[in-house]
């Protein structure tokens, strides 16, 4: 099916609004770093925001650049996220000798050996890339392969997503069942209480937002970023010129499912817990709410609508929380009809886009 | 270039700066908790999701048992106010939530939780910042954190006291046991300890039977088959102990009896089976199944009777959107942990939680269930009395057994 | 409460002094029944012992003092034990007019509970009005059989009128002399046991293994042995009729769920999150119908489920088509948009739910034709809820198929199913189409969810379940094909119920889920694929 093409996306825009939130985050980085004025909580909020953007970003990569939605992303942040767990276990195990409450309610003596090389980081952060890399690669080829996408794809990622979660669920898995892991008491040799342990780790999800932004930026405007749009907008076009498009798909795929598990490695210690949660169907959908409402395609967007979303949920869900579910709703609905293109659109808004209900527009078929 | 224009940047720019900085310029909540005469005290209970039919009710409860200690003068000067919140039975959220109402909102103590996951999710928060949970459910035991008050039983004073009555001669002399319990600590906790007790009472291992299922899981046609045949099987009278949560009890019950098997046949020992799970089932072919709660709508005695009419009165006044006619045990719980708090809160003449917690020791107060709880200096678990519950056909349950006393609260259990 | 008991039945034995001479001593009894647990075992046992000579007047009195004890309409206080009915109280001695009696229904305990059902069932087989109550009770009694004195039995068949039940009372008294010492009436027991091939009996016989005759005495061995492997065949059969129902009965639930998804995602290639939630509409107006009935027609409110089938389709269809005319229709070009669009509608029409109505489960009606259910064959039982959604997907999909393949509309969805640029140029309004079958999906959703209603609980939350399971029947239908939907349900209902013996109920979605995982990755297009323009 020949669609419409889209304009290349809007530089000038994008330069300008790409350069704002990066701006934005330095100047996180900068306020976590230096002002003292910033209670412990709020550098955590911030923290774990920085972690939710760096999620959408992975997905911006594969929804908005290739075109491939994903309703899975929520394995490969869980992936990150329970290694993180486990090593976190391990170390404090190893610091401070109490036995966690994981072992206890799983029937262990200890945690199992084969966790043990988890205890030091390096081993985590590669096993967490490792897991996820290969688990991404297994998936993506076979489906990439057999032509899978679309529609398709999203229901698959999400039945494979919610088959995980179900596995997790269950305590014979061996990661702690529904309760997962908790409990954790030290990180790096610093024990959890310290404020200096948020000022960290909020630092750290700011960095690694940041490297990851500028990194994807450059990828994205490059060769290989213009490649995936043109494998979104006209695959078989693509792959008559020559391209492997499996391949490119295939990388981007994998690129995408090891920035989603790193940002899951720095969620886990700054919320305390992993638990099959964030398996569910429904957390894998918010990731592509937060794209969808700030904007495919440009990253920004996804960093945009992952703070703005996760922002108003927090301070919702203690203050207001009926409202909360409305505002969400109401937040995606007036995207998907008014901005299609997310809210970065607002500078773009023509009210008359809404009299013609139903009339393709060039910049619709995105999708 | 041409297309943007430096307002359009702006606006967008400030967009998402705006939304960067919104959780930090967020809630004027409350600054301090004790500046205007008040007290906060924080409620972790979900009004959406998979548990809010249960837990949603807790709030108002909450909200009802501060207004009595208001109209009497509040605490230490103080009135308290409830802040409720919802955690969506989202586990991290409780955490999320938690960590906010004790950092931000400085609340004095929190009451909240229904499962154990969301109870081990919020425990380091509390230890971290060394605040109060009141956690008004009976649960599995073996954990002992001075941060958390332990308003409901453990196994060792609730379970074991009803399969022990069970399998006397007053009950059904029960001596095999089908165990199907949702896959989670809980369940799993309960049914480790129950094999432990059961061998130190020369229980064969053939003689039970364990199924766990998912969260909300609907479809029990094949384990209430397996049920059938092995209450069929030689070896004396089967019992089913059902630990499952939320809505798979309706589920199960429903399924139970529409394969026509009745109370006579195999009783249920629900353990977490409460009154709102029987709304909307036909409770005539369940009448004669049990529970076991440390609280029954049916206990005698004036403290119930004041109870009921309050929480029918709040309900009235408030419109708040559950039955006023329905009480359940952790919301009896709940009731408890507020006055509780306040009556440490009193002794100690403090709302500073390490003086909270030096007041527990010796503490009591008139349960509605009739006994007089209490707490020692030896841990943060209230003693509870005992009741076994049995279900009628008005989707209530009837006073089958109740215990003598408040047993002493056992937190680790000795059985595994 | 010993001192009760004590005062009881020193009234009781004054009583018993005025009463005229019967089998039973009812005032004793009667007096012991407000003894405590111990004292309503020593009742209970009385009268059973009683029933085998009693009369029709004795058997009379003991089955209402023992329904009374059961729904807990006795009452003991510090008069007469007394029987509250809504005409008025009774003495429970001499079942004469009381004026207001006071005091406490006294709980059955698990224990005597099944033994003052055996008294209520033996009662009323001995003094039953209609033959219908004194067959049931017979059937009540099958299983206790062993608690009555055979004796019992031949009384009550001499005693019985009808021929058919007769017969049967004596198949029953049969069955109870197990233990006698007359071999032949043993064997006869054993034979009789066996036709009724169940678990239960096949435990009986085979305990007969360890019986002394059983090495001595070669008929009663052979007896024995036929026995038990007559039942173990019998048993099988029901076993593997128990799996293929229960597995029919998850095709069902998965079938009305994914029907109408498989219509709206084959016509328009959208993913319709807010399905389940058209489901959970479906029950909640299905309630609205029952509530509306109980003030109209309180008569008729067995039949609410019937009657709301037109009143759910429709309403649910017209919030199907308000859907589509207002957000889907906007977003055909966008399919993953529409997928956020309507995930949106759903966590919405949740809410409102949750806000308005509130988080309870609904109070359904059951009506008689789904409550219980019915062993067919050994431990084959049919559930009279489940075959009710059995029937309606069955049923549904039968409509279904005639709207798609006998009406101008279905003409229609198939042509645009299948060719969309070609429908419209041979002048279908495609559009129109859309919205039609938008509606048409919405409506078999919101009846799926009046099948759930006497299976489920209704509540806000109950269409989360369904979601991620329909979509993966439907994919692995094949998308467009309606049998390819019932047939996926089919299969996955099956493999299920398959497996969830050996590994579990968890283990058994899992596997199932991966196994449509992996089949799609073979073979994208599903079970079926439409012949048409591939999209």
């Amino acid at each position: 099916m020949i669609a419409p093409k889209p304009p290349l996306p809007a530089r000038a825009l994008d330069d300008r609004v790409f350069a704002g939130v990066a701006a934005a985050t330095l100047l996180a980085f900068a306020a976590v770093a230096l002002w003292p004025g910033l209670s412990g909580y709020r550098v955590n909020i911030i923290g774990q925001l920085a972690c939710f953007a760096l999620l959408a970003v992975a997905l911006d990569l594969i929804w908005g650049y290739a075109g491939i939605l994903s309703l899975g992303h929520g394995l490969f942040f869980a992936i990150g996220g329970y290694v993180a767990g486990m090593h976190l276990l391990e170390h404090s195990v190893a610091t401070t000798g109490v036995t966690p409450d994981i072992v206890q309610f799983m029937g262990w003596t200890a945690l199992p050996a084969w966790w043990a090389p988890l205890g030091s980081f390096p081993v985590a952060l590669l096993a967490a890339i490792a897991v996820s890399f290969g688990a991404a690669f297994a998936f993506g080829w076979v489906s990439f392969r057999s032509r899978v996408g679309g529609v398709y794809f999203a229901i698959i990622t999400q039945a494979l997503v919610y088959v995980a979660m179900l596995l997790m669920f269950r305590n014979d898995t061996g990661f702690g069942g529904n309760n997962g892991m908790t409990g954790f008491q030290m990180i790096f040799g610093v024990p959890f209480q310290s404020p200096s342990v948020a000022t960290g780790l909020a630092l750290a999800s700011l960095g690694v937002l940041g490297v990851t932004l500028v990194g994807c930026r450059l990828l994205m405007v490059g060769r290989f970023g213009r490649l995936l749009v043109a494998t979104r907008d006209d695959e078989i076009r693509l792959r008559s010129l020559g391209y492997d498009t499996l391949r490119l798909k295939l990388a981007v795929w994998c690129l995408s499912a090891v920035i989603a598990a790193i940002a899951g490695l720095l969620y886990v210690p700054q919320v305390g817990i992993i638990n099959p949660r964030v398996l569910s169907p429904e957390l894998s959908l918010e990731i592509a709410v937060w794209c969808a409402i700030g904007g495919r395609g440009r990253l920004a967007g996804a960093v945009i609508g992952a703070v703005l979303v996760n922002a108003i949920k927090f301070s919702l869900s203690a203050t207001l929380p009926e409202l909360w579910p409305f505002v969400l709703s109401g937040l995606v609905i007036l995207v998907a009809l008014i901005f299609p293109n997310g809210l970065l659109d607002i500078g773009r808004w023509r009210p008359a886009l809404l009299s013609r209900p139903g009339a393709l527009r060039p910049q619709d078929a995105a999708s | 270039m041409s297309k943007f224009d430096r307002r359009t940047f702006l606006r967008t720019t400030g967009a998402a700066a705006a939304g960067a900085l919104l959780p930090l310029s967020a809630p004027p909540l409350i600054r301090s908790a004790r500046a205007a005469g008040t007290v906060k005290l924080g409620c972790l209970f979900s009004s959406s999701g998979t548990m809010a039919n249960l837990e949603g009710r807790m709030n108002f409860v909450a909200k009802m048992a501060a207004e009595e200690i208001n109209a009497a003068g509040g605490v230490n000067g103080s009135t308290i106010e409830v802040v409720t919140s919802d955690p969506a039975s989202d586990w991290p959220l409780y955490a999320q939530i938690g960590r906010q109402m004790l950092s931000e909102t400085k609340v004095a103590a929190l009451f909240g939780c229904w499962t154990s996951v969301s109870r081990k999710s919020v425990l380091p928060v509390v230890e971290q910042n060394n605040g109060l949970l009141f956690y008004p459910l009976h649960f599995e035991g073996d954990e002992n954190s001075k941060n958390v008050v332990y308003v409901n039983s453990p196994p060792a004073s609730s379970v074991l006291p009803a399969v022990d009555y069970l399998m006397s001669p007053d009950g059904v002399e029960a001596k095999r046991f089908f165990m199907v319990g949702s896959d989670y600590v809980w369940p799993r906790t309960i049914n480790k300890q129950l094999k432990g007790y059961w061998k130190t009472k020369g229980i064969e291992e053939s003689a039970w039977k364990e199924e766990y299922v998912p969260f909300s899981f609907s479809n029990f046609q094949t384990i209430v088959n397996q049920i059938r045949a092995f209450a069929d099987a030689p070896g004396g009278k089967l019992v089913v102990v059902l630990t499952v949560v939320g809505s798979s009890i309706p589920d199960f019950m429903r399924e139970f009896a529409n394969q026509g098997i009745s109370s006579s046949d195999v009783p249920v020992l629900g353990l977490d089976m409460v009154e709102a799970d029987l709304e909307g089932l036909d409770t005539q072919k369940l009448v004669g199944h049990l529970n076991c709660w440390a609280y029954l709508q049916q206990a005698k005695g004036e403290a119930n009777q004041k109870f009921l009419k309050s929480w029918s009165d709040y309900v009235g006044r408030t419109k708040a959107p559950f039955r006023p006619d329905v009480a359940i045990d952790p919301m009896v719980s709940t009731y408890d942990a507020v006055h509780l708090w306040a009556l440490a809160a009193k002794k100690a003449g403090s709302f500073d939680v390490p003086e909270v917690q030096k007041a527990f020791a010796g503490l009591s107060f008139d349960c509605p269930s009739g006994y007089k709880i209490g707490m020692t200096a030896e841990n943060n678990y209230v003693s509870r009395g005992v009741f076994i519950g049995s279900v009628n056909d008005s989707q209530g349950f009837d006073v089958l057994w109740q215990s003598e006393d408040t047993p002493k609260p056992v937190p680790m259990s000795p059985y595994g | 409460m010993w001192w009760r008991a004590l005062f009881a039945g020193l009234f009781g034995a004054i009583l018993t002094c005025g009463a005229a001479a019967a089998a039973f001593d009812r005032a004793a009894i009667a007096s012991q029944i407000c003894g405590g647990a111990a004292g309503m075992t020593d009742a209970a046992n009385a009268m059973l012992a009683g029933l085998v000579d009693a009369t029709t007047d004795d058997a009379r009195w003991a089955a209402a003092l023992s329904g009374a004890a059961i729904d807990r309409s006795l009452k003991c206080g510090p008069q007469d034990p007394a029987i509250v009915a809504p005409e008025g109280a009774v003495n429970a001695a001499t079942l004469s007019p009381v004026e207001g009696s006071v005091g406490t229904s006294p709980l059955l305990s698990l224990k005597n509970r099944p033994l003052f059902e055996t008294v209520r069932a033996a009662a009323t087989l001995r003094s039953g009005a209609a033959v219908n109550d004194r067959g049931a009770a017979l059937t009540a009694l099958e299983r206790r059989a062993g608690s009555l004195r055979p004796e019992f039995f031949e009384k009550a068949a001499e005693a019985e009128t009808d021929a058919g039940l007769r017969s049967r009372i004596l198949a029953v008294g049969q069955a109870a002399l197990l233990n006698s010492p007359d071999m032949s009436k043993r064997i006869a027991a054993i034979e009789r046991i066996a036709a009724t091939p169940d678990r239960r009996s096949l435990t009986r016989i085979e305990a007969l293994k360890s019986d002394p005759a059983y090495q001595t005495d070669p008929g009663f061995r052979m007896a024995v042995d036929g026995g038990v492997a007559s039942i173990g065949r019998w048993l099988s059969v029901s076993n593997a009729l128990n799996v293929f129902y229960n597995g029919l009965s998850i095709a069902s639930i998965l079938f009305m769920a994914s029907a109408g998804l498989a219509i709206i995602f084959g016509l328009m290639g959208v993913i319709n999150l807010a399905q389940g939630e058209f489901i959970m509409i479906g029950a909640y107006v299905a309630y609205a119908v029952q509530e509306a009935l109980r003030a109209v027609a309180p008569g008729l409110i067995d039949w609410y489920l019937i009657a709301a089938i037109p009143v759910v389709f429709l309403a649910t269809a017209g919030i199907g088509v308000a859907l589509e005319a207002t957000i889907v229709r906007r977003l055909y070009t966008r399919p993953l948009m529409t997928l956020l669009a309507t995930w949106a509608v759903s966590l919405l029409l949740v809410n409102l739910m949750r806000v308005t109505v509130g988080t309870q489960n609904l109070q359904f009606v059951t009506p008689w034709y789904i409550s219980g259910g019915r062993l067919l064959m050994g431990d084959f039982i049919v559930t009279w809820n489940r075959l009710f959604a059995i029937v309606f997907a069955g049923l549904t999909l039968g409509l279904t198929w005639f709207v798609l393949k006998r009406t101008p509309l279905g003409l229609n969805i198939r042509a645009v199913t299948q060719n969309r640029a070609m429908a419209g140029c041979v002048g279908v309004a495609t559009r129109r189409v859309d919205m039609m079958a938008f509606g048409l999906g919405s409506g078999l959703a919101g009846l799926a969810g009046l099948a759930l209603c006497p299976i489920y609980n209704v509540n806000p939350q109950m269409g989360s379940n369904f979601i991620v399971d329909s979509f993966m029947v439907v994919v692995l239908g094949g998308v467009g094909t309606l049998a390819g939907t019932a047939f996926a349900a089919l299969g996955v209902g099956q493999i299920n119920v398959l497996i969830e013996p050996l590994y579990g109920a968890v283990a058994a979605k899992v596997i199932v889920l991966l196994m449509i995982i992996a089949f799609l990755q073979w073979r994208p297009e599903g079970l079926y694929a439409v012949k048409g323009r591939r999209k």
